[in-house]
């Protein structure tokens, strides 16, 4: 049994990526966070190609939508019409709020689309609502099954 | 000139002579050469091609760019009129004339309700000269009508892309710039709470500035996207301008509570327009009422008054005024006359007044005087409301 869940986040900003990482390290969850900066990346690491063959699969997805070589969509759309990936939950966590985007999103079958506070400490708490929620309150089918 | 038909070209005379391409659709050479001759007789320099059928009459229209048609009523094969349907298939605007024999006063008018420009009857060609003038003045008059309008046609349509590619600019910039932003806003943000206290004095100083800086720019850029948002054109209806101000009062609630402020408002009437920005506009207005106030509590009043066919609004206050030189600068976006320090805001909020008004078709402006207060007025049209009014009604 996994002692601490996987987090991947798929984003091109290291930026962001680090304050996820800062907002996450005081958390009692303590995830093991992974993160890929493009599209192609991201499905390699999922569908473990190439140097990704030992990657594990994620509990969780953070998926930016604006990223190089494939956008956020299209990973999206992969990931919710492979029958093996579907059933891991994807957070959308974009800075877009056009409604196009988030509906575009839930079409696709995202778990839930959050956008990206502007205040730091907005920023932080969301975050960590996040990791609480899928981690701790939402029930989760089980690996492998 | 070479065409299907019988070809009755006429050498020039010496003097200029109009010159004149008909195609005429007659069966009998000798109308057809009677035509001519009158033509000829009243100065025109003819050249004429005669058909009969619809083939010959296509062929000569494609190729002998005839001014005028000048068809006879009755013919063997075909019917005069029937060269009006050819004539508007192939694209053209050509008058078409009947020169016909008997033709009954009821039938004529019916002739020229489907489209014949007028007619001549062969006892009478001698009016024939005079209608073919007629009808090639009102073919010029139009087709210059026509390139007016679709030269101002093309102005509206680039006037309006390069409104809306700046718009979008506006917005695209606002957009992607937040992005960046965020970042630098998010960092200073840490850095403050991490390093707060562990490097020197100096330093606690600068990051709050940059901090502080990041911050007001998220709020400028903010704003910068609602006032390029307010650009779009949204839904407009029929607005009771008595039920956007009850709204606007209890979203002012605090602030109007805070002050000790007085609002009272007249009846004030329904106007066409959108509901959320009619409801920015008394709330921008009314909110700078109470925040530019003098030591007293705000007094304000809004009120509005028929003015022909305009409804015009007024929002008075007993603030501290406006010097009358800076009527105009007041509603360009980002000009502030104060002070953040004193009075906070970004500028914006007149601006998107004037956008609003200016879009439903009013005006707005300010009359004042530094230290007595100052009203705010602004039009709308009333027509339009009258007309809605009718409408649902």
């Amino acid at each position: 049994m996994k002692t601490a869940a996987d987090l991947l986040v798929i984003d091109d900003n290291p930026a962001d990526v680090s304050l996820v990482r800062e907002a996450l390290a005081g958390s009692k969850h303590r995830s093991r966070i992974t993160s890929v900066g493009d599209g192609v990346e991201a499905l390699a690491f999922l569908y473990h190609r190439d140097k990704y063959v030992d990657a594990i699969r994620p509990d969780l997805v953070m998926l930016d939508l604006n990223l190089p070589k494939r956008d956020g969509l299209a990973v999206l759309a992969a990931m919710k019409a492979s029958p093996d990936l579907r059933r891991i939950p994807v957070v959308i966590f974009s800075t877009s709020q056009l409604s196009k985007d988030i509906t575009r999103s839930y079409e696709l079958g995202a778990n839930c689309y959050v956008s990206k506070p502007g205040n730091l400490t907005e920023f932080f708490s969301t975050v960590l609502s996040i990791e609480e929620f899928w981690l701790s309150f939402a029930c989760l089918p089980a690996q492998g099954e | 000139m070479t065409s299907a038909g019988t070809e009755l070209a006429i050498p020039a005379a010496a003097a200029p002579r109009p010159q004149l391409r008909a195609l005429l659709v007659e069966d009998n050479p000798l109308d057809a050469a009677l035509v001519v001759r009158t033509l000829i007789k009243d100065g025109f320099d003819v050249t004429a091609d005669v058909v009969q059928d619809e083939a010959a009459f296509t062929k000569a229209l494609r190729h002998g760019c005839p001014e005028v048609v000048l068809a006879d009523y009755n013919l063997p094969t075909w019917k005069g009129m029937e060269t009006l349907d050819v004539i508007r298939r192939e694209g053209l605007d050509i008058p078409m004339i009947l020169v016909s024999g008997a033709l009954g006063d009821v039938n004529a008018v019916e002739c020229i309700k489907q489209g014949a420009t007028d007619y001549v009857l062969k006892d009478s060609l001698a009016r024939l000269p005079a209608v073919i003038r007629r009808a090639l003045q009102e073919k010029l008059e139009r087709s210059l009508r026509h390139q007016t309008e679709r030269d101002l046609a093309r102005k509206v349509d680039e006037l309006a892309r390069s409104n809306a590619d700046l718009e979008q600019f506006a917005y695209v910039a606002s957009h992607d710039l937040q992005e960046p932003l965020r970042m630098v806003t998010a960092y200073t943000q840490l850095l403050a709470e991490r390093y707060r206290g562990k490097l020197d004095e100096n330093a606690d100083k600068f990051i709050g500035y940059a901090s502080e800086g990041a911050q007001r720019m998220q709020v400028l850029i903010r704003d910068l996207l609602l006032f390029s948002r307010m650009g779009r054109t949204e839904a407009r209806e029929r607005v009771e301008c008595d039920a956007v101000i009850k709204e606007v009062l209890q979203t002012l609630r605090s602030a109007i509570e805070q002050s000790g402020a007085v609002v009272t408002h007249s009846a004030l009437p329904a106007v066409w327009a959108n509901p959320t920005q009619m409801a920015q506009v008394f709330q921008n207005l009314i909110g700078n009422a109470i925040k530019f106030r003098q030591e007293e509590p705000p007094v304000i009043s809004v009120q509005a008054e028929e003015a022909g066919q305009q409804w015009l609004f007024s929002v008075r206050d007993n603030g501290i005024g406006i010097a009358p030189e800076y009527a105009q600068q007041i509603f360009v976006v980002f000009q502030r006359l104060h002070a953040r320090t004193e009075y906070p805001g970004n500028g914006v909020g007149l601006a998107i007044c004037k956008k609003i008004i200016e879009r439903n078709g009013g005006k707005i402006w300010m009359e004042s005087q530094a230290g007595a207060g100052s009203t705010f007025k602004f039009t709308l049209p009333k027509s339009d409301t009258e007309e809605s009014t009718r409408i649902r009604s």
